[in-house]
C-alpha cells in the first residue's frame, strides 16, 4: 500500500510553544489512523498543518510523493483533503440534501436550483452508505447531532475527499449516535478512503483505527499497529509512565447533611425534578443528549427559567427568579458543558478565572491586576493547566486546557456545591483522572459536588450516587456499585 | 502610552502584521494621526498656527461628548443610532424653556440632560425586556427624539438660549482683561466627560463587566455578569451624554435647530471605530476614541486649510483618507490573521 499523505520532519513553533517538533507521519491508501496525546500535545496543530490552515511550518509535506505546500483549507479540499471540525457547520435550518450539496447544488439548464436531481443523488449517496433512514427533505436542524455530523461527514466525502480528517468527532456525541459513526467510518474504510481519526476514548480508537500515532509534547512517540497494541499500552505511550487506571474510592462516608436540594423543578423540558446533593458527596446525573439534564443544571444556577419548584442550597430557599449573579453569591458554581460560550477567548487566563469573583473584591472598583495575578495563579497551577502562564489568552490553549480553566474559575472562592456539565469533555486519559480527583477531592473537603454527564464513564468512574434523567424525567437514583455502562443505556 | 483595552501584559512579545512588535501594529491609528499631521503641517501655512490647532480641538469637542457614549455603547458590541435626535431634542428641550418658560438656569440645562437620559433608559430596556436588536431600538429612538424636536419647536429655530449652554458651549476662560484669547471651555467640557468615562472604564467592576460583555455575552452571563443591565446602563450613557453634546453643541451654535443634525451620528460612528474600537465589542476604550476623534478632525480640518483643493471634492477625499486609515488599522492590528478557523 502506498501512502497517500505523508509528513517528513515537519516542526511548528507559537511564540514560546514548540506544538510539533520534528514530525514524521503518514497515512497509507485506505487506512484508518488514529492520533491519541495528552491535551496540548499538537494533534489539532498537525492536523491544521494537513489541512492547510497553519502555513507557516518547517518541514515536507507529500501527498501522493509529491511535496506540496498548501496555502488555504481551500487548497487542501481541491486536493482531496477534508477536515470535519468539531464544531459543526452545518446550517440546521436547511434539508439535509442541501446541506450536502451547499454550494454547489446541481442546476437545471435554465440555472434553477434542480431539486429533483439533488434530492435523489443525496438519498442515494445516504442509502450507499447505510443511512437510508434519513430523510433528505427535513431540515437537518430536526435530527440529532450524531446525524448532523454523519451529514457534515458526507458533504466534505461529496465535495471530494480523498482524505479525511476528524478531531474529536464523538466528544459532544452520545453512545448511540458514536456507534453511527464509527458504522460510516467502517463504510468508508471499505471504499477505500483514508481517514485520520482523533479521540481521547481509546476504546473507541481501539476500535476504529488500523494503526495509531501517539504524540508526547509535539513529538512523536510512536506508531503501532492496533493489532500489536492495547489500551494499557496506548496510555503509558501517551503519559508516558503508567496511570492507575482505579479512581481513589470514597474516603468520607456521605452523612445527612444536605447542600444542594432540588424540589419538584419543573420546565419546558424537564417535569417533577426532584435531586440531593448531600454534603461530602459526588453526584452523577446521567441522561442522552437533549434528556434535559444539561437544561436542569442550567435552571439550578439560575440560568434557565422554571416554572415551579424550588433550589435549596445548604437549607436555604432561592427566590423566584433568582439570577447567576444571586446563586454564585449563594454557594453554587457552575460550569457548562460548552466551553466556547462559558469562556472569554480572547481574555488572559487570570482574568477568565476572577470574572466570577470581582464583586467579592470591591464594591465599585474592579481588583488590580496583581490582586487576580495573585488569587488566580495558585488556582490555574492547581488544576494543572498547561501552559501555565496566567496571562496567555484562553483561546491559545488546547481544548482539554481551556476545560481546566473553566473548573479553575471557581477555586478562588469555593461554593458550597459544584454544578459541573461534562466536566471532561476533551481530556485525555492522563488529565480525565486529574479533574476527576479534583472533584474527589472537593466531596472529601465537605462540598458538594453535581456531575452532569451524557458520557457513562464519566459519572461512573466519578460519581458516589447516580441519577438518569430521560426526557426530562429522573428515571433512577442508586448507588455507585456494580453499575456498568450498559445498566445505564438501558435506563435511557 | 499603553492602550486601555489590552488585557495583555505589556511585556508580552507579540507579534502583529509582518512581525512588527506588537506594539507598533497596536498603535497603528497613532501613526495615522501623526502621518496627517505632518502631511497638512507641511502642506498647509495655516494648518499647524495655535489659533488653528485650537479650531480642531473646539472642532472636536462635541463629537468627543458624542463619542464617549458612543465607546461605551461599541464595547458591548450594540450600536446607538439615536444620538443626534437624542441631541436635539435636549437642546431644544432646554432651550424652549428658558426662552418661552421662563425657567430660572440651571432648570433648562438639567431638563435637557434628563431627556436625553431617558431616550437613551427607553432604548436600553426596550431592547433587554424585549429582545429587540439595539440597531432597532435606537432607531425607534431617533425618530421619536426627531419627531419630538419638531413638535416641540413648531418647526421654528431659537437663538434666546440659557446662559449655561451658551458658556458651555462657547465661553473661554483665561481671557485677558478685554476679554479676547483665552481657552474654550466646551474643550474643558469634553474632556472632563473623556477622563471621568476613561476613569471608570479602567478602574471600575462595572467598566470591566462591559468590556466582557462585548467580548462574549454567554460567558458573562454564565459568570454571573447581568448583561442586560450592562446594555441599559452604556445606552442610558450614551443618552446622557448626546444629551450634554445636544445642549453645549447648541451653545456653540449659537441656535436651537428644529432638526437634528444627521451628520453628528456617522461622524461620532467613524472618529471612534477610526481610534480602533471594535464595532463587534470587547475592545477599544477612551483612549483610542481621543486617537479617532483627532484623525478624524485633523482630517476635516486639514481640507479646509489647503485652499487648492476643490471644496466639492473634500467629502470624496475625506472618504478616501477613511478607508485607508481604516484598513491600515485593520492590516496591522490583525490578530492571528493566518488562522481561519475558531479553535
Ligand atoms: N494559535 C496558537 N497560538 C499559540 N499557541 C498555540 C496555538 N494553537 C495551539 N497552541 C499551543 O500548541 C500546543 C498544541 O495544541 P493543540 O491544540 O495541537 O493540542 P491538542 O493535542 O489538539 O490538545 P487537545 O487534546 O486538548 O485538543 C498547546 O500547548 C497549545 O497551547
Ligand atoms: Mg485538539
Amino acid at each position: 500500500m502506498s501512502a497517500v499523505l505523508e509528513l517528513r520532519k515537519v516542526s511548528i513553533r507559537f511564540e514560546n510553544i514548540q506544538a510539533l517538533d520534528s514530525v514524521d507521519f503518514d497515512l497509507l491508501e485506505g487506512e484508518t489512523h488514529a492520533i491519541v496525546g495528552e491535551n496540548g500535545a499538537g494533534k489539532s496543530t498537525m492536523m491544521r498543518i494537513l489541512a492547510g490552515v497553519y502555513t507557516g511550518y518547517e518541514g515536507e509535506y507529500f501527498l501522493d510523493g509529491q511535496p506540496v505546500h498548501l496555502q488555504s483549507p481551500r487548497d487542501a479540499l481541491s486536493l482531496g483533503i477534508g477536515m470535519i471540525h468539531q464544531e459543526l457547520s452545518v446550517i440546521p435550518e436547511l434539508s439535509v440534501a442541501e446541506n450536502l450539496f451547499l454550494g454547489r447544488q446541481p442546476l437545471t439548464p435554465y440555472g434553477m436550483i434542480d431539486w429533483r436531481l439533488m434530492n435523489r443523488t443525496a438519498q442515494e449517496e445516504l442509502s450507499k452508505l447505510g443511512f437510508a433512514d434519513i430523510d433528505v427533505k427535513r431540515p437537518l436542524g430536526t435530527y440529532a447531532l450524531g446525524t448532523q455530523q454523519v451529514v457534515e461527514v458526507l458533504r466534505v466525502i461529496l465535495s471530494g475527499a480523498k482524505v479525511l480528517i476528524m478531531d474529536e468527532p464523538t466528544s459532544a456525541l452520545s453512545p448511540p449516535e458514536v456507534e453511527r459513526l464509527i458504522q460510516l467510518i467502517d463504510t468508508l474504510r471499505k471504499a477505500k478512503r483514508s481517514i485520520i481519526y482523533i479521540s481521547h476514548f481509546l476504546e473507541e480508537v481501539m476500535r476504529v483505527a488500523d494503526r495509531v500515532t501517539v504524540l508526547r509534547d509535539g513529538h512523536k512517540v510512536a506508531t503501532v499497529n492496533q493489532t500489536d497494541t492495547s489500551v494499557n499500552e496506548l496510555i503509558s505511550l501517551i503519559l508516558g509512565r503508567e496511570i492507575n487506571a482505579e479512581l481513589p474510592a470514597a474516603t468520607t462516608q456521605k452523612d445527612a447533611h444536605v447542600l444542594l436540594e432540588v424540589r419538584d423543578l419543573t420546565a419546558d423540558v424537564f417535569r417533577n425534578v426532584n435531586l440531593n446533593v448531600y454534603q461530602g458527596e459526588v453526584v452523577g446525573l446521567y441522561g442522552a443528549i437533549g434528556s434535559g439534564h444539561f437544561d436542569l443544571a442550567r435552571a439550578v444556577f439560575g440560568m434557565y427559567r422554571f416554572d415551579s419548584g424550588a433550589v435549596v442550597v445548604d437549607g436555604q430557599t432561592y427566590p423566584r427568579d433568582f439570577s447567576a449573579r444571586y446563586a454564585i453569591q449563594h454557594g453554587l458554581a457552575y460550569a457548562s458543558e460548552s466551553r466556547r460560550m462559558s469562556l472569554f477567548m480572547e481574555e488572559p487566563i487570570f482574568r477568565n478565572v476572577m470574572v466570577p469573583h470581582l464583586e467579592r473584591l470591591g464594591r465599585w472598583l474592579s481588583p488590580t491586576r496583581s490582586t487576580e495575578l495573585d488569587l488566580s495563579t495558585p488556582q490555574i497551577k492547581l488544576t494543572g493547566v498547561h501552559p501555565d502562564d496566567p496571562v496567555n489568552p484562553v483561546g491559545q490553549l488546547s481544548g482539554g486546557n481551556q476545560q481546566k480553566v473553566a473548573i479553575a474559575r471557581w477555586l478562588p472562592f469555593p461554593p458550597k456545591v459544584f454544578i459541573m456539565a461534562e466536566p471532561t469533555r476533551g481530556m485525555d486519559v492522563g488529565a480525565k483522572s486529574e479533574v476527576l480527583t479534583i472533584l474527589r477531592n472537593f466531596r472529601n473537603e465537605g462540598y458538594g459536588v453535581l456531575v452532569v454527564s451524557s458520557e457513562p464513564e464519566t459519572v461512573l468512574s466519578v460519581a458516589d450516587r447516580i441519577m438518569v434523567m430521560s426526557r426530562g424525567q429522573v428515571v433512577a437514583d442508586m448507588e455507585n456499585v456494580n453499575l456498568n455502562k450498559d445498566v445505564l443505556m438501558r435506563l435511557l | 502610552m499603553t492602550t486601555q483595552t489590552s488585557s495583555r501584559a505589556p511585556g508580552e512579545a507579540k507579534r502583529g502584521f509582518g512581525g512588527l512588535p506588537h506594539w507598533v501594529a497596536t498603535l497603528a491609528p497613532v501613526w495615522t494621526l501623526l502621518a496627517l499631521f505632518i502631511f497638512f503641517g507641511v502642506a498647509s501655512q495655516s494648518f499647524l498656527r495655535p489659533q488653528n490647532i485650537n479650531n480642531i480641538l473646539v472642532q472636536v469637542s462635541t463629537l468627543a461628548i458624542f463619542g464617549t457614549g458612543m465607546t461605551f455603547v461599541l464595547l458591548t458590541g450594540e450600536i446607538d443610532l439615536g444620538i443626534s435626535s437624542t441631541a436635539a431634542i435636549s437642546g431644544m428641550v432646554a432651550a424652549q424653556l428658558f426662552a418661552n418658560n421662563n425657567a430660572q438656569e440651571p432648570v433648562p440645562l438639567i431638563a435637557g440632560l434628563l431627556v436625553g437620559t431617558l431616550l437613551g433608559l427607553l432604548a436600553g430596556i426596550t431592547s433587554t425586556r424585549f429582545r429587540i436588536p439595539t440597531f432597532m431600538s435606537t432607531l425607534a429612538v431617533s425618530f421619536i427624539g426627531a419627531g419630538l424636536t419638531t413638535y416641540v419647536s413648531k418647526g421654528r429655530t431659537i437663538t434666546t438660549l440659557p446662559e449655561y449652554a451658551r458658556f458651555l458651549g462657547s465661553g473661554r476662560i483665561f481671557t485677558d482683561e478685554t476679554g479676547r484669547g483665552g481657552f474654550p471651555f466646551i474643550v474643558i467640557v469634553a474632556a472632563i466627560v473623556m477622563l471621568i468615562a476613561y476613569l471608570v472604564l479602567r478602574y471600575t467592576r462595572f467598566g470591566r463587566y462591559v468590556y466582557m460583555t462585548g467580548a462574549s455575552k454567554s460567558a458573562a452571563r454564565l459568570a454571573g455578569v447581568n448583561t442586560n443591565m450592562i446594555l441599559i446602563a452604556v445606552l442610558t450613557i450614551s443618552g446622557f451624554t448626546a444629551g450634554l453634546a445636544g445642549v453645549v453643541g447648541m451653545g456653540r451654535l449659537g441656535s436651537a435647530q428644529p432638526d437634528p443634525v444627521p451628520s453628528y451620528l456617522l461622524d461620532t460612528i467613524s472618529a471612534v471605530v477610526l481610534g480602533g474600537t471594535a464595532l463587534t465589542g470587547g475592545r477599544g476604550g477612551i483612549l483610542q476614541t481621543v486617537i479617532g476623534l483627532l484623525i478624524y478632525g485633523t482630517l476635516r480640518n486639514g481640507l479646509d486649510n489647503i485652499p487648492e483643493i476643490d471644496i466639492y471634492l473634500k467629502e470624496f477625499i475625506t472618504g478616501v483618507v477613511l478607508i485607508v486609515a481604516l484598513i491600515v488599522n485593520v492590516v496591522f492590528a490583525g490578530r492571528s490573521a493566518r488562522d481561519k478557523t475558531a479553535v
